[in-house]
């Protein structure tokens, strides 16, 4: 069967459509407002008339590509092409704007594909296991989680926490907009249709980070002399010794394990995991203060985690036929479509077509390090692009973006009434990065606490040792962050 | 929570009685949402997270305006007010993000009726002018106009033609 299913790959039709998923994928995650999904759907048409493990390995590779091209615009415009990059902007910006592109993007690309391998790795030899274990999350467990999640939020506030947890609380305010869990009543819809599936996050984030990034720009016109980014971007390797990539090992090996465990929770997704996965390598490291300011580790810790999501997120799919996010909710389609029932009983009756899915994702993680790592010069050579050309062309491409989303051009106005917002919260100091934790979480914890208040008269919540666990470790980050705010807030002040 | 000491007080109350008015006319919506009462009803109604998120977002604002008015008393006990800067000052000085907004909505505004390509083939050109210094207008003119005719056409027909994405066609498609 195994045998079987890596020949069913290893064909040269086969792997040439992987390495058309793996570029089509990996431009439409650099491109700011398209996403894995999105490739995914548009390209899903294309696989009907493919064989199974053709079409299927071609949406496992324009899944990878998407995924790991999101950090290229991250660190080069400071826009994250899919929300799995939002947390390589923090380190990967400021590496490029110390003529460290090069390395900030051969530092992503590199553990991108660490991340992958272990994603894959954990997937082929722990499914069974980590099924079991992500069917113990309950409501119980998914509220403890959510607000486990929340409470990174603290740690991303920065030195002022009540404006840090002002954005959290308005992106939970605005999540709140549309049908409401559970009951699937409106809510603040202003009976505006298009407003009853709430607001879609890659929205958000264009206008969090691609308006507010054309807005500053704006701003320094007149003061600009030369409009290119970076002239003098240096290029050698992967931009970073073999001694600096040993270095990263534990914290990559954390990075991906948080990025499995978010992976395989259904509706949490890649856009949390590198969230978290960056808050605890800040929170763990001797040298915290230095995160933001553009290190290797802070791109580490995002990229390995938001790809070896990528493994996560494919256990229940395969295993139990639940899709943690859209994405994957796409590949189930795929894989429907292809004639493959995923769900407990797939390594008997398709058992070939899991081990191709596993080889085409292993093929896919090497063609998107290859290609990605050859593509570097020519992604670098954007930073010499004028960027009073560059950014229109981009606010563009969001504007496509927006529109692609849910095919309707309401979102457009709403892209730049999130820009607008951006800018405000940016002007009066508010940070918008936590307000995207709140957006992303804020659905998943209602749902919850609503269904924990129908069992908590027959279930008490000492019979979930997971949530006490969770409940716990949410109250010692809290603790631990608040500490570790007011140190850095007060080292702020006396150097002022 | 921390008390920062910085003089820029009027970032604490300005948007601390925005966001207060804000959460105060969510929280008046909330009674408008209709509770679902039926076989299966949660004991939590659908107000109750809404009021929770609302709750925490006043309590916040009204903090942040406290903070400031007691940075304003500090610095004025201290007379060390910064001085204060005309608000048409301001965004005069700050043109080019106005013009930019204006340019950004009026773009996605007129981008049903007109259509895609026309709307973006004006809107690139204008920004790439907003965003140029006027001195290098006449020399950024020329390629400024082709790059926004390139861009119009080519993501039309890569987004719209090859990609089935549903760009809007507006006047474009009359002629189609």
């Amino acid at each position: 069967m195994i045998l079987e299913g890596i020949l069913a790959v290893c064909q040269p039709l086969t792997i040439l459509w992987i390495a058309i998923g793996v570029v089509v994928g990996i431009i439409f995650g650099a491109i700011p407002g398209l996403t894995a999904t999105m490739a995914i759907v548009m390209f899903l048409p294309v696989t009907y008339s493919m064989s199974a493990s053709q079409g299927i390995a071609m949406l496992m590779a324009l899944y990878i590509g998407g995924i790991s091209g999101g950090l290229i615009s991250a660190i080069l415009l400071n826009i994250p092409g899919t929300p799995s990059s939002v947390a390589t902007c923090f380190d990967g910006k400021p590496m490029a704007n110390k003529g460290q592109a090069g390395r900030a993007l051969g530092t992503g690309v590199v553990f991108s594909f660490v991340g992958t391998l272990i994603g894959i790795g954990i997937l082929m030899v722990l499914a069974p296991v980590l099924c079991a274990f992500a069917l113990k999350f309950q409501a119980y467990e998914y509220c403890a989680l959510a607000l486990f999640s929340l409470s990174m939020v603290v740690a991303l506030t920065g030195t002022d926490m009540p404006k840090g947890l002002i954005s959290a609380v308005l992106g939970a305010l605005l999540a709140t907009v549309g049908l409401a869990p559970i009951d699937s009543r409106p809510r603040f819809t202003f009976d505006m249709y298009q407003l009853n599936n709430g607001f879609a996050l890659v929205v958000l984030l264009i206008g969090l980070f691609a308006i507010s990034e054309v807005m500053s720009f704006a701003e320094s016109v007149r003061k600009k002399e030369d409009f290119s980014i970076e002239q003098n971007v240096k290029m050698k390797g992967a931009g970073f010794s073999l001694a600096e990539f040993i270095m990263q090992i534990p914290n990559a090996i954390v990075s991906a394990l948080i990025g499995v465990g978010i992976g395989i929770l259904p509706g949490i997704g890649g856009g949390v995991s590198c969230m978290i996965s960056y808050t605890v390598s800040k929170n763990t490291s001797k040298h915290r203060e230095l995160y933001g300011t553009g290190i290797m580790d802070g791109i580490v810790a995002s990229e390995t985690a938001n790809n070896a999501t990528i493994g996560g997120a494919v256990i229940p799919l395969l295993s139990l036929g639940i899709p943690g996010d859209p994405a994957t909710a796409m590949l189930l389609g795929g894989l429907m479509i292809h004639n493959v029932a995923p769900g407990p009983l797939i390594y008997e009756k398709n058992g070939a077509v899991v081990y191709a899915i596993f080889t085409a994702m292993l093929i896919a993680a090497v063609m998107m390090l290859l290609f990605m790592l050859w593509g570097m010069r020519f992604f670098v050579s954007v930073l010499k692009v004028p960027k009073n050309y560059l950014l229109p062309i981009v606010m563009v491409l969001c504007g496509i973006g927006a529109i692609g989303n849910a095919n309707q051009i309401f979102d457009t106005y709403v892209m730049v009434g999130f820009g607008l917002m951006a800018f405000l919260m940016i002007k009066a100091k508010i940070p918008t990065v936590p307000m995207i934790l709140g957006f992303i979480l804020g659905p998943t914890f209602e749902q919850n606490l609503r269904r924990v208040s129908q069992l908590a008269s027959s279930d008490p919540f000492w019979n979930h040792p997971i949530f006490c666990v969770l409940i716990v470790a949410t109250v010692l980050v809290v603790i631990f962050s608040v500490r570790a705010n007011l140190k850095d807030a007060a080292r702020e002040d006396s150097n002022e | 929570m921390s008390m920062k000491k910085d003089k820029q007080y009027k970032l604490d109350i300005i948007p601390g009685i925005v966001l207060a008015a804000f959460s105060i006319f969510y929280m008046l919506q909330i009674p408008k949402v209709r509770v679902f009462k039926s076989l299966g009803a949660t004991p939590l109604t659908n107000h109750f997270v809404p009021y929770l998120w609302g709750g925490c977002m006043l309590a916040l604002s009204l903090w942040l305006v406290i903070r400031g008015v007691m940075k304003y008393n500090r610095l004025k006990k201290q007379n060390a007010l910064p001085p204060s800067e005309s608000f048409f000052a301001v965004l005069w000085d700050k043109r080019e993000v106005v013009f930019s907004f204006i340019a950004l909505a009026l773009y996605v505004g007129f981008m049903e009726s007109i259509g895609f390509v026309i709307t973006t083939c004006i809107y690139t050109f204008v920004q790439i002018l907003i965003l140029t210094p006027r001195e290098r207008w006449a020399k950024n003119f020329l390629p400024a106009l082709i790059i926004a005719l390139v861009t119009g056409f080519l993501l039309f027909y890569v987004f719209k033609v090859m990609l089935n994405v549903l760009l809007p066609v507006g006047i474009y498609g009359m002629g189609l």
